[in-house]
């Protein structure tokens, strides 16, 4: 016996060293087509420098908004070790409710006033999209989560689909098929023309509020006590019980810090795009989900990263490949499923992986 | 890590199939066979026989959800206002007419699903529909099979009227019509050389792109970029960047109303776009398109298949769409008077052929009602003079061309007009 099962051994062995070298080779292969494809074609195309700088512009914008929505899956992940994937959909619905804030206060002149009166309007709206998908998402994990919390880890998983088209639906049902548009009112309309390069307000509202939460969210996390709770939690729940620290209140927080940051980019991405409808989170939910395990699930500043990475990519990807522009997203879900094969790890690595075997 | 990714990654390949099914439904030819299968009873006899006080039930499939729900709820108003007129006028020989109506989604695979499910029930006689060309391509293959004869007010692909299927009609006139009118606004009216064009990748959109970029072509202008899109798109930036950077002239944009209106105002934030011409065809033909594009629809082109109206007769089914629905039809959508005027052509065929058996049952031929649609004399429908011809093109009227001037929609050119 003990002869065979070492042979079966090296064999298996060598099958997997095997293995490591077809998908390196694989890999290269992809590499260098790409790098074939961008210097024969993408590059003879003979664009401007302010092309190039537009769609990198558009991008960031792109990427902003994904990682508002990584966030969420990353710090849940984090805790939860679970893909929330009605995520897109807690977004979607701080979109809706920032629609309906918008009316409210275009229905009391309040988009008409002085800059100040806007921006204090807009800031409510933003607060109040947020508040709606802060309450979606804590009624998510009281509802469709937390009764699965001790059963196989695909229970959950499988919750979160369910959930995902139940708020799908519940919205088509409850506001209609039609598309809702946002009116955005005169002082963030149009926006700033660099040569020809065009910056439109919205955009770098989307950029810089997104950045600004981002570094509100890691200082929460990096410096406050409910930051220490929160990694506790995630390195080791029973432990972090066991220390005095609440695991429900901070699985809760955590919901809460995601779903705010999604609503957020629901009602920033409503003004940008101006619509809004029952579908409008699953696809920016996905790439957000990408964008997520592309810099390392669990890990925040990967998700930062890996979101503006993707945005970049899905915006300047078909042009500098010299293919049409309706392959980005065969372009993002690509790159996904070859991170998986490659780096499941993501680009920036995971920061808590030792313990979620 | 690999294995704890494993699961969540094989989660997210099947929900991006599902996507990919959403994005791009398939050819929806598969099912035929089945229909056919389940049918076989059906076919056997070749008739429907209604009994004594059982109603005349035509299918109907409306884009009731998908991306153009207001115009397919305003087809399905439609459709029941000419199921009213025909009832208050006594039916057929004291049977009542009745609608069942299904929602086609504007989708090749849901307009698949209808199909089976008119196919599978032996008392519809025949149906309107389907709204869009992608879900009217859906219930081709299937109602071919179960020998049931449908009137499409709204679909305008070319290929949905062949000499091979004898089961497809519409009233709505083909896009061949549309895009070579279109082109030739573009490049004879406007005098513009270089235009760019843009799809949504359904079945209606790309094709008469298509049909759009080849007259263009043929008539000596160039087409500068022909760049596709997907219905759902809300951010068309790095497509409109890419178009802006061969300089057009005019973007063409075929496709459905979200879409249009979101194109025509990005294209005011892109830079070698902000001041080009931005037309778009009978699918954006509505308020949908006015509310998403705000106000970079000043000025944009429309183009829209329009009937011959009678002022009289429409004048009527305006009033009896308000009492009953509350609201205006040009509120919600342009097709409303073709989908009266197919349900009412429908019906005319049945009265041709329908017979009271002597137990006092209706019996309707499946074959006669389909040769019927085509010999039905030719009416005067809310769009004109209906008759079919040998293919099943049987709309009246011609293309009309629309300009944005203050918010509503302006006549500029084509059909009508001195």
């Amino acid at each position: 016996m003990a002869p065979s099962r070492l042979t079966a051994q090296a064999a298996g062995v060598n099958g997997k060293t095997a293995l490591r070298f077809l998908l390196r080779a694989f890999g290269a292969a992809i590499l260098i087509l790409v790098i074939w494809r961008v210097t024969t074609v993408g590059l003879a195309e003979g664009y401007p420098a302010s092309f190039w700088i537009s769609q990198a512009l558009n991008g960031l914008v792109l990427g902003g908004v994904y990682a508002l929505v990584a966030l969420g899956y990353t710090l849940v992940y984090g805790i939860l070790f679970m893909i929330n994937f009605a995520h897109g959909e807690v977004m979607m619905i701080g979109g809706i409710a920032g629609f309906f804030a918008l009316q409210f206060s275009q229905a009391r002149g309040w988009m008409e006033g002085p800059w100040p009166v806007v921006v204090a309007a807009l800031l409510l709206i933003m607060l109040f999209g947020m508040a709606a998908s802060v309450l979606i998402g804590v009624a998510l994990e009281r509802l469709a989560y937390r009764p699965l919390r001790q059963a196989p880890r695909l229970v959950p998983l499988i919750s979160a689909i369910g959930a995902s088209l139940f708020l799908q639906y519940s919205v088509l049902l409850i506001f209609g098929v039609s598309p809702h548009s946002y009116r955005k009112p005169a002082l963030i309309s149009g926006g700033m023309r660099m040569g020809d390069v065009f910056i439109p307000y919205t955009g770098a509202i989307i950029f810089f509020t997104s950045i600004l939460l981002m570094l509100a969210l890691y200082f929460i996390i990096q410096r406050t006590k409910l930051g220490r709770a929160m990694r506790a939690v995630a390195e080791d729940r029973a432990t972090a019980s066991l220390m005095g620290v609440d695991v429900n209140a901070v699985i809760v927080i955590t919901f809460m810090l995601g779903s705010a940051l999604a609503g957020a980019a629901g009602v920033m991405l409503g003004f940008h795009n101006t619509v809004v409808k029952f579908n409008s989170g699953f696809v920016p939910g996905l790439k957000a989900f990408t964008a997520a395990v592309l810099g390392g699930i669990g890990n925040i500043p990967g998700a930062m990263f890996g979101a503006l990475i993707l945005g970049l990519i899905e915006a300047i990807g078909p042009s500098a490949l010299g293919i049409p522009t309706e392959y980005k997203d065969v372009i993002a879900f690509s790159l996904l499923v070859l991170i998986l094969i490659f780096r499941p790890s993501g680009l920036f690595g995971e920061v808590l992986s030792e313990k979620k075997a | 890590m690999l294995k704890q990714l494993r699961i969540p990654a094989l989660l997210v390949i099947t929900l991006l199939l599902l996507a990919a099914c959403v994005a791009a439904p398939p050819a929806a030819e598969a099912p035929a066979e089945e229909a056919s299968m389940d049918e076989a009873p059906a076919d056997m006899s070749g008739k429907v026989v209604i009994a004594s006080g059982g109603n005349i039930r035509i299918g109907g499939s409306f884009a009731l959800t998908g991306p153009i729900p207001d115009p397919g709820l305003n087809i399905r108003h439609g459709a029941e206002l000419a199921i009213d007129d025909l009832n208050a006028a006594g039916g057929l020989e004291g049977f009542m007419f009745e609608l069942v109506a299904e929602d086609g989604a504007c989708d090749g695979t849901q307009g698949t699903n209808v199909g089976n499910k008119f196919a599978a029930d032996e008392t519809i006689v025949a149906v309107t529909g389907g709204t869009c060309s992608g879900e009217t391509f859906g219930l081709v293959p299937i109602l071919q099979e179960a020998r049931i004869p449908f009137v499409s007010p709204s679909a305008t692909n070319p290929d949905i009227t062949t000499p091979d299927c004898d089961v497809c009609n519409r009233v709505a006139l083909s896009d061949a019509l549309q895009g070579a009118t279109d082109a030739d606004f573009v490049i004879s009216d406007l005098g513009f050389t270089k235009v760019a064009v843009v799809h949504d990748n359904s079945d209606y959109g790309k094709g008469l792109a298509e049909i759009f970029q080849s007259n263009v072509t043929d008539m000596g202008g160039e087409v500068s970029s022909f760049e596709g899109v997907q219905v759902g798109d809300t951010d068309f930036r790095a497509m409109l960047a890419r178009v802006g950077a061969d300089g057009p002239q005019a973007v063409f944009f075929g496709g459905y109303s979200t879409e249009a209106g979101l194109i025509a105002q990005q294209m005011t934030e892109t830079p070698g776009l902000e001041e080009t011409t931005f037309m778009s065809v009978d699918g954006a033909y509505t308020q949908q398109y006015l509310e998403a594009a705000g106000d970079a629809a000043e000025g944009t082109y429309i183009s829209f298949v329009a009937g011959a109206d009678s002022e009289d007769m429409n004048a009527e089914f305006d009033a009896k769409y308000v009492e009953k629905y509350g609201v205006s039809p040009d509120d919600l959508g342009p097709f409303h008077s073709q989908s009266y005027d197919s349900v009412k052509l429908i019906a005319a065929a049945i009265m041709a052929v329908a017979t009271v058996d002597d137990s006092g049952n209706l019996v309707i031929d499946r074959e006669e009602l389909i040769s019927a649609i085509r010999s039905v004399d030719a009416f005067e429908g809310l769009t004109g003079t209906i008759k079919c011809d040998s293919i099943g093109e049987c709309g009246a009227g011609g293309v009309q061309i629309f300009q944005v001037a203050d918010g509503a929609f302006d006549q500029v050119s084509g059909f009508g007009m001195e």
